[in-house]
């Protein structure tokens, strides 16, 4: 490995890195709320056949669409490299395991 | 699977990026994103086509427990994982032998990829064991079904 040169973070890599992050907490909310609330299940039912296809689409669209504003206003560069890739394991973590106790639970 | 086990090899040579190999982890981040996108749809087509049969047998028989916890955790799982897999191939378009902080990003998210794919592998079992348990347990008559 050559010496490292650089320490942060490309612009598209720190925004679409921000924007995992949050739609896996999505991705968890929403598996929740639809379960809670059957006139969302029900809607997301009608949208694309499927709640569960309606909830992939609807993670890329929140993904790609995030990850576009945040690169285009810059400002998730601004955040140390090392508190974005943490901040993207604990949301990812704790959104895996959000789901496996909810499941659990209710 | 194969995005399970290409995310693996994303981790690995990562970890011994330089210029001779940094084409190669490209392409094995964009690996992962097609094999996971594979799965997205013609898993997607068996788990909405298919696998109602097998949920009201795994949820009349003794193992409910195999479609109420690990498929309903595996099939919204996946999702997550789906992203981090079209994440990926973004995170490797960095200078990574040259920068330390995207080379941790990619080998944070590569070794997500490979746990929650091993996790989602691991429900696939006991899925698969909740619909034998039932198919093995005895009828009322006596007889296997």
């Amino acid at each position: 490995m050559s010496a490292d040169s650089d320490s942060t973070l490309g612009r598209s890599s720190a925004a679409f890195g921000m924007a995992a992050a949050i739609t896996a907490i999505f991705n968890t909310l929403i598996a929740c709320v639809k379960d809670a609330y059957h006139p969302l299940l029900n809607l997301m039912n009608a949208i694309a056949g499927h709640n569960w296809t309606t909830q992939g689409l609807a993670d890329v669209i929140l993904f790609v669409g995030l990850g576009l504003i945040f690169s285009k206003a810059g400002e998730v560069q601004g955040i140390r490299a090392e508190r974005l890739i943490l901040f993207l394991a604990v949301a990812v973590t704790l959104a895996d395991a959000g789901l496996f106790a909810w499941y659990a639970v209710f | 699977m194969l995005g399970t086990v290409s995310a693996v090899w994303v981790f690995v040579e990562t970890l011994n990026a330089r210029e001779q190999n940094l084409r190669r982890i490209r392409n094995a981040a964009l690996a992962v994103a097609i094999f996971m996108v594979a799965a997205w749809i013609f898993g997607g087509y068996w788990y909405l086509h298919f696998y109602p049969v097998e949920k009201a047998m795994i949820l009349k028989g003794p193992w409910p427990f195999a479609h109420n916890l690990f498929m309903e955790t595996k099939e919204h799982l996946f999702l997550t994982t789906l992203i981090l897999s079209f994440y990926l191939p973004i995170a490797a378009r960095d200078r990574l032998p040259s920068n330390a902080a995207a080379r941790r990003m990619v080998l944070c998210v590569a070794a997500l990829i490979a746990l929650s794919g091993l996790a989602i592998e691991g429900s696939g079992a006991v899925i698969d064991h909740g619909v034998k348990v039932e198919l093995l347990r005895p009828s009322e008559t006596g007889a296997q079904k």
